[in-house]
């Protein structure tokens, strides 16, 4: 602390960078917290309300959304959407980390090729195929059946594999070569070295793998047809302007999970990996 | 600041250059590598013997008559698996990807005519299993050929079991990629190639199953291209695009990658607290947040409440002629949606940063400045270029931010859009909500031909291509 009173330039930068801080966290946090107010706003429309600020405040809005729901079954799209998200995020995962190792560690011959057309697929829109998606799930009768989304979620989830190979590449390969002189095969090297090494980049798939599916709204209105089936996203649409606290109600809790899944894992997502590792 | 400049360009010169000597080598190679090659194949075709040929007849013949059972019997199950499908399905498949269908169906008579869609998928598929069915051919062929080799020079070839060994070591790769690619090929390389052919055929409008579809080669192009309903649109939409793309994806990663070089400071006391703040607007999805935004700059909303109480009267700012306002306001709820990510990324990959580098650029007398612009950059870049090019598509075809905020507004000059709406906006107005199929079909390959030249060309000039194995 002596050393940076010491020092006005310094001091200057400190507060100019506590500065930015707050400016950052008050843009981040407010539209947030503007809809967490709404949530517990007593009436439903947006024209109630004092600019940012609800009238008056109370619980009703939450327990309508678990008791009320003969027109809106809230917990029933809920539990959809936390199955749909859970499963294709695992599958997802699990193809794309894969994927990525490959790319990183392996020289094949079709390599380069396959990283190109990878890269050529990636460029079409992913919607834009949409018409086909449905096409091809009436014919394998995937319509109104959740494993249908989640294949689709987790077949495209390795496409996205770049992040991951990035990483991987900056894992150092001389691991693996000492692992190798002690007679492990490229099995054992990717399940006891590479796997522990990549713990943050296997979250940061997971989560974002999960974040997809739970919030997507354009594949499951196509292809869920059942009010039942509807997943969150889906039914807070078909929710009319004058239910703009239910919805803000409903918002809350499908970020809630995220978060909490994100402060349980996030000491994973920021430590650094390579810290028992040999260094470059 | 002209010397600059001049080196900048000299720069992008030297990299256009060198990819295309790059792909000039390609080619001149290309006659070496047809005669090795060839000369190969003579080779096998002097050298080959009846155990080999029996197995170019039958897969897996010529296995078995070397008495690797196990090997010969699943050749020999995929050859029966493959014909019997071709025989019920495939040779149908085939036809039909011509024809799309020559009975067209009439519920008045009671025909079940031909649905050309079904058609044209099943022609698909037949089109990939024969491809799948080459490569295991080929295969087949390779391994018989190598056994009768290795008998040859009086070898002993590997057992079935070492070859299975291997899948765990040397060719891992095989195993580990063989789900990825096929969960690829049906759901996102399928629907790709069916989109595609629907661009040159004459989908949609009242051209739907039942009655039959038929190819009409580049009419659809053509009509994009000058027709006095899209052509205008086209252009107008098109400009657009590439300045929200270019735009969004440099405010994106610039402001995302500054905010992690922030927490990441020395100074900064309580780094899990700040980094809380991006990390909860991360969290909520992205649909949440565009129908709150949309909700705050509506007439109701609370901005226009403040404005209404200060004496103003209420701005349109999502308006019909609200051009500016509303693609400013597009671009600020962007960066707001992606800013968290791109620095949750710049996170990762800085906590992976040797620290002995800044130890030494000290030592040597480096400022903060000079610290950033050496170290930092050229590794944060090289670790992350692939991604800021799928940023940039991703920005390209950032289908829900408009929808949301300005989404079913078609103005005048403009066909089935708004002047906000980018080529995948429209994409959606066209083919899900008016059904011009084949004209969607033909625009998606547009968008697809632009972002794909400009991104091949960052990918193949930046240092992770060239380079690839600098940093390890």
């Amino acid at each position: 602390m002596k050393k940076i009173i010491k020092h006005p330039r310094r001091l200057l930068g400190v507060a100019l960078t506590y500065i930015i801080l707050l400016a950052v966290a008050f843009v981040f946090l407010f539209p947030i917290l503007w809809l967490v107010l709404a949530s517990f706003s007593k009436s439903g429309s947006i024209y109630s309300f004092k600019g940012f600020f609800p009238t008056d405040y109370s619980f009703d809005t939450f327990v309508r959304l678990f008791t009320d729901t003969d027109m809106y079954n809230y917990p029933r799209w809920f539990a959809n959407t936390l199955f749909i998200a859970v499963m294709s995020s695992l599958l997802g995962t699990f193809l794309t980390i894969l994927t990525a190792y490959c790319m990183s560690r392996f020289r094949f011959k079709s390599r380069k090729a396959l990283m190109k057309t990878t890269l050529l697929l990636g460029m079409f829109p992913s919607f834009m195929t949409m018409t086909a998606v449905y096409l091809l799930c009436t014919q394998f009768n995937l319509i109104n059946q959740h494993w249908g989304l989640i294949l689709i979620y987790a077949a495209g989830a390795p496409m996205g594999y770049l992040t991951q190979k990035g990483f991987f590449d900056t894992i150092s390969v001389s691991v693996d070569e000492a692992a190798r002189i002690d007679g492990a095969n490229n099995f054992q090297i990717f399940v006891k070295i590479t796997l522990p090494l990549a713990k943050p980049m296997i979250v940061y798939t997971l989560l974002s793998s999960f974040v997809w599916p739970w919030s997507d709204f354009i594949l499951p209105k196509l292809l869920l047809k059942n009010k039942d089936l509807y997943t969150v996203a889906v039914g807070l649409m078909s929710l009319d302007d004058t239910e703009f606290s239910r919805f803000a109600a409903g918002s809350v809790f499908i970020a809630l999970p995220i978060v909490i899944f994100y402060f349980a894992l996030s000491k994973f997502l920021i430590s650094g990996l390579s810290a028992g590792a040999v260094k470059q | 600041m002209t010397a600059k400049l001049r080196q900048f360009f000299v720069k992008i010169g030297n990299g256009c250059r060198q990819w295309l000597a790059h792909i000039g080598d390609w080619f001149k190679a290309l006659p070496a590598r047809f005669a090795v090659r060839w000369h190969t194949f003579c080779d096998f075709l002097k050298n080959a013997n009846g155990k080999v040929a029996a197995s170019c007849l039958v897969m897996g013949l010529g296995q078995l008559l070397y008495h690797q059972w196990a090997k010969g019997l699943i050749f020999l199950a995929v050859q029966a698996a493959m014909v019997l499908f071709f025989v019920f399905v495939g040779a149908k498949g085939l036809v039909g990807l011509f024809t799309l269908g020559t009975v067209e169906g009439n519920a008045w008579y009671g025909i079940e005519g031909d649905n050309s869609v079904i058609m044209l998928l099943l022609g698909i598929l037949s089109v990939i299993a024969l491809v799948l069915y080459a490569v295991v051919y080929t295969a087949n062929i390779r391994d018989v050929y190598r056994t009768q080799s290795a008998y040859d020079c009086l070898k002993t070839p590997p057992t079935f079991r070492k070859e299975l060994s291997s899948l765990l070591d040397r060719n891992f790769y095989k195993v580990a990629l063989a789900l990825p690619i096929l969960g690829v090929c049906v759901f996102c390389v399928l629907p790709i190639i069916f989109m595609i052919l629907i661009a040159f055929t004459n989908y949609g409008g009242t051209v739907v199953p039942p009655r039959l579809i038929d190819w009409v080669g580049l009419d659809n192009f053509g009509k994009i291209l000058t027709l006095s309903d899209f052509a205008p649109t086209f252009f107008r939409i098109f400009g657009w695009n590439i300045l929200w793309a270019v735009m969004s994806t440099f405010i994106n990663y610039f402001a995302g990658l500054g905010l992690a070089l922030l927490l990441n400071r020395k100074c900064v006391k309580g780094k899990v607290f700040w980094r809380l703040f991006p990390i909860l607007a991360y969290a909520v999805p992205g649909f949440i947040t565009l129908i709150g935004f949309k909700f705050m700059f509506s007439y109701g909303g609370p901005i226009n409440y403040y404005i209404t109480q200060s004496g103003g009267s209420a701005v349109g700012f999502l308006d019909i002629d609200a051009k500016w306002s509303s693609r400013l306001i597009g671009l600020g709820v962007n960066a707001w949606l992606c800013i968290p990510s791109s620095m949750l990324l710049a996170t990762g990959i800085l906590s992976n940063l040797n620290t002995d580098l800044y130890e030494a650029a000290r030592v040597d007398g480096a400022g903060n400045w000079k610290q950033f612009t050496k170290i930092t950059l050229p590794y944060v870049l090289f670790a992350t270029m692939p991604v800021l090019i799928s940023q940039f598509i991703g920005n390209f075809n950032n289908f829900g931010i408009f929808y949301f905020l300005r989404g079913g507004l078609y103005l005048d000059g403009y066909f089935l859009a708004s002047d906000t709406d980018l080529l995948i906006n429209w994409l959606y107005n066209m083919s899900i909500d008016n059904n011009y199929y084949s004209i969607g079909a033909a625009i998606s390959i547009v968008i697809f031909i632009v972002t794909s030249v400009i991104s091949l060309t960052v990918y193949v000039l930046s240092p992770s291509y060239r380079q690839e194995d600098t940093y390890q």
